[in-house]
């Protein structure tokens, strides 16, 4: 499969002066140490790491925006910062922080802005456009204006204006930040959809759990300018904390379970809530010793929360052995 | 060679047309700024008025020719706000690092980014500028047209000098006090006749503080009604931008290697 | 009275914040330098085509103190307007009420406060300035005495046409239209750009008896020309305008008042 974004060996090294004259001091910062990556056509990736990590910078230098100080990288087949008047046509930006659309005026006239910069071809824009507003559901406000709208409907809007021009690549940060519970859902549903359907590459930053959990199927977390995990989704959370949580309904009331690595959570009459550190324990032990404590009349084994394991990976710093996994 | 200029004019009129239609979501307030800019603007004719009425010459200038500098000067930069209003923000964009989005769209960067923003009261300003004009000198279908054309070389004259002295921000930080201050130098020069200065200052007007091209070189043009004098004042205004954008892609430059006083990231 | 004295604090206050702006210097005095080297050349040429030394009763460089003098005093005008219509409009003036300061007096003395430092800052950088570029005029204890009492009296006068034009907020959607208005008539009816003397003959009592030239011209005409018939005269206008405008805004005020008492606030 080809690959849409590599970086090899990404650094950036920032000069920051501070003071005049001779209380002037220079202090080199590294901000990112060597990142390199393989991502996959299609593939759906979340970028994620502390604020200081060096995220928004690699990110910048995958865009065309900031020039490394060494290492390469190649999107699309162009190098960014070289190529960048080239780069952009093909690739897609939302910050959540930042919006595309006018404030004053409604949706529609920033899509029409939108087609006039891309210099897209009326009938292609139209066909494209209506695609957007059918799949995203922005027909009812499509005419009303963006500081009308709720913040659900405004990063709708948002991310399909910025899938007008059929990029490759969409780079989203933070995209659901400030959303309810629904909205946040809603978006996540569109923007995976999207990646799923279009075959169109998603290199998403968030601190949301949800967002990385529900939109991608790769992690990659950097810290300290490094990447200190690059595996999918689901391993991050096996790999990293190697711990289940057990939760147990009885028919009877039971005596505590006393394991070793088996940390009580929660108990109450007829229910368990066990944290098992499965390198100390063997999930199968725990279960025997369940099954045995009394009748049982529910039982679920599930992963950590991926808000936890991002916690404990941050706490951690330590740069690990990078795992590349290609498959999407 | 024109198609390009075609693209940005089309580019130039959507964001116009988009600007004006933001703007006049809030009716009320446009035209409460056009009127207290046009105001404003008038508070100087009137003294021009009252200063010839007591004294008719000025170095051999008259009234209508300081109201015509009043007038090319006030249009001008109406029409450069009006249009390309993200020039005199600069600094604050790329104090801010708001260039990024920016640089993220298949077009020129500069020229993009500019037709961003636009500055209502500079309609006043553009209003002003033209009204004054034909009610005042009442002039003919010639030098109308003259007017006219010289009004964009004024704009562009001005959009050049926004773009060079805020684009000194990717160098000095937030271009400090002294960038702020060399450009109401030259608001203030381009107010005033050029005959009234001399020597060292003339040359001034002509190099650093490039009012001349507003105050003396297009007043003679309409004088004369002599294109050779209105492609100089062209030549000038060009010159200013070229130098301008020259500046700016540098700053670009730095800015792209992240060494700028702050980092982001 | 201990009235007096409480009021008094209030106005040192507001001046001792005020002093944190000693940052702006640098920038005011290249402000300054550059309007008036302008209004230098400006006056230099039209004395020279006059072949007079003396225009309306002013030789050069008294010529350029006096717009020295104007020019600080616009400059320092504080934005009492702005405030009090914020204050009506957010309902804070109704708070204001229940202390036992009297509103409009604990305002005067705070804008005092504030102006002072102002004018002071603007006029010391004027005056370096003007001693560049003319040398001294001569200042005596007795006419700065004069100029001083004068001041005072265009200070509490634009004090109350501002407080006034703030006002208006019980009645109008936005009084900044208005607040406009009056600060450009008090540009060009108040001599900030022409002394009194070289309007038009048959204007210039009409301009004499408006409050304007009793804010602008008034003073700066007395700092160069130190009169004591002419600051009598002054002093009985101002007076006259203080008590007009006094009892309107005591009028207006109970009426704006009145209504926030009738409406619940």
């Amino acid at each position: 499969m080809e690959s849409s974004v590599v970086a090899e060996q990404l650094v950036k090294t920032f000069v920051v002066t501070s003071g005049w004259g001779r209380g002037r001091t220079r202090r080199e910062v590294v901000a990112v140490d060597g990142i390199s990556l393989d991502i996959p056509a299609g593939q759906a990736v979340a970028f994620i790491g502390p604020n200081g990590a060096g995220k928004s910078t690699t990110i910048k230098m995958l865009t065309g925006i900031l020039h490394p100080t060494s290492g390469s990288a190649r999107v699309l087949g162009y190098t960014p910062w070289r190529e960048r008047r080239e780069l952009v046509r093909h690739i897609g930006a939302v910050f959540g922080q930042r919006s595309q659309l006018w404030y004053h005026l409604p949706p529609r006239d920033t899509f029409e802005l939108l087609a006039r910069i891309y210099e897209l071809d009326r009938p292609t824009y139209l066909r494209r456009r209506d695609m957007l507003i059918e799949r995203f559901g922005i027909g009812p406000f499509l005419t009303t204006p963006v500081r009308k709208l709720s913040l659900g409907q405004r990063m709708r809007a948002e991310v399909a204006a910025s899938l007008l021009h059929g990029p490759k690549v969409l780079f989203l940060d933070e995209p659901t930040i400030g959303l309810d519970v629904v909205a946040r859902q809603e978006l996540r549903d569109l923007i995976s959809s999207w990646n799923r359907d279009e075959g169109m590459t998603v290199f998403l930053t968030s601190h949301d759990a949800g967002d990385v959990e529900r939109v991608a199927r790769r992690a990659i977390v950097i810290n300290h300018g490094r990447v200190v995990f690059d595996d999918k989704v689901s391993a991050l959370r096996r790999e990293y904390l190697a711990a289940k949580i057990l939760s147990v309904k009885f028919q009877a009331p039971v005596a505590p379970i006393e394991l070793p690595g088996v940390t009580t959570l929660k108990a109450t009459e007829y229910a368990l809530k066990l944290e098992v550190d499965t390198r100390v324990t063997p999930i199968e032990r725990v279960m025997s010793a369940v099954l045995r404590a009394g009748p049982v009349a529910d039982i679920a084994i599930e992963d950590p929360p991926l808000e936890e394991v991002i916690a404990h990976i941050y706490s951690r710093g330590a740069p690990q052995a990078p795992e590349e996994v290609t498959t999407p | 060679m024109l198609k390009p200029a075609l693209r940005y004019l089309k580019l130039a009129a959507a964001y116009t047309r988009l600007n004006l239609r933001a703007q006049l979501e809030y009716r009320a307030a446009f035209v409460s700024q056009v009127a207290a800019m046009f105001l404003n603007d008038a508070v100087w004719v009137v003294f021009w008025v009252l200063f010839f009425t007591r004294f008719p010459v000025l170095r051999g200038w008259t009234v209508e020719d300081v109201i015509t500098v009043w007038a090319l000067a006030a249009a001008g930069f109406g029409l450069a706000n009006a249009i390309w209003g993200n020039a005199m923000p600069l600094p604050g964009l790329i104090a801010q690092g708001q260039l990024d989005v920016w640089m993220l769209y298949p077009r020129e960067v500069l020229s993009h980014l500019l037709l961003g923003r636009m500055s209502v009261t500079s309609w006043g300003d553009a209003l002003f500028g033209y009204v004054v004009y034909i009610a005042f000198v009442r002039p003919d279908a010639a030098h109308l047209a003259l007017f006219v054309a010289l009004t964009l070389s004024v704009a562009l004259l001005f959009i050049g000098f926004s773009v060079l002295s805020g684009s000194l921000s990717f160098f000095l930080g937030h271009g400090g006090d002294l960038a702020d201050q060399w450009r109401n130098a030259m608001i203030a020069f381009s107010t005033y006749p050029a005959v009234l200065f001399d020597g060292a200052v003339k040359v001034l007007l002509y190099t650093l503080i490039p009012a001349g091209f507003v105050t003396y070189v297009p007043i003679v043009a309409l004088q004369r009604l002599s294109l050779a004098d209105a492609a100089l004042a062209l030549a000038g205004s060009v010159a200013v931008l070229a130098v301008g954008v020259a500046v700016f892609y540098l700053g670009l430059r730095r800015y792209e290697s992240g060494n700028l006083t702050e980092m982001r990231g | 009275m201990i009235a007096t004295r409480k009021y008094a604090w209030l106005g040192l206050t507001s001046a001792r914040s005020n002093l944190a702006y000693l940052a702006e210097v640098a920038a005011r005095t290249l402000f300054l330098g550059v309007i008036l080297f302008i209004f230098l050349q400006l006056w230099r040429a039209t004395y020279a085509e006059s072949g007079a030394e003396r225009l309306g009763g002013l030789t050069l460089p008294q010529m350029l103190w006096y717009l020295a003098i104007t020019e600080a005093i616009i400059l320092s005008a504080p934005r009492v307007s702005h405030e009090v219509d914020q204050e009506v409009r957010t309902g804070a003036l109704a708070v204001q009420l229940v202390r036992p300061l009297s509103y409009p007096l604990a305002r005067l003395g705070m804008t005092l406060g504030e102006r002072l430092v102002r004018f002071a800052l603007n006029a010391g950088v004027g005056a370096l300035v003007a001693l560049v570029l003319v040398g001294p005029v001569p200042i005596a204890p007795q006419g700065l005495a004069m100029f001083a009492a004068a001041l005072l009296g265009a200070f509490v006068l634009d004090f109350l046409a501002l407080f006034l034009v703030g006002l208006g907020a019980f009645w109008m959607e936005d009084t900044s239209g208005l607040a406009l208005i009056y600060s450009r008539l008090t540009m060009i009816l108040g001599g900030m750009l022409l002394p009194l003397e070289l309007f038009p003959e048959a204007v210039q009592p009409l301009l004499r008896a408006l409050p304007f030239a009793g804010i602008v011209y008034g003073p700066a005409r007395l700092f160069v020309r130190p009169d004591a018939a002419f600051l009598a005269d002054l002093l009985v206008r101002q007076g006259v305008a203080v008590a007009v405008f006094a009892l309107a805004v005591a009028a207006v005020y109970r009426a704006g008042i009145g209504r926030i008492h009738a409406n619940g606030g």
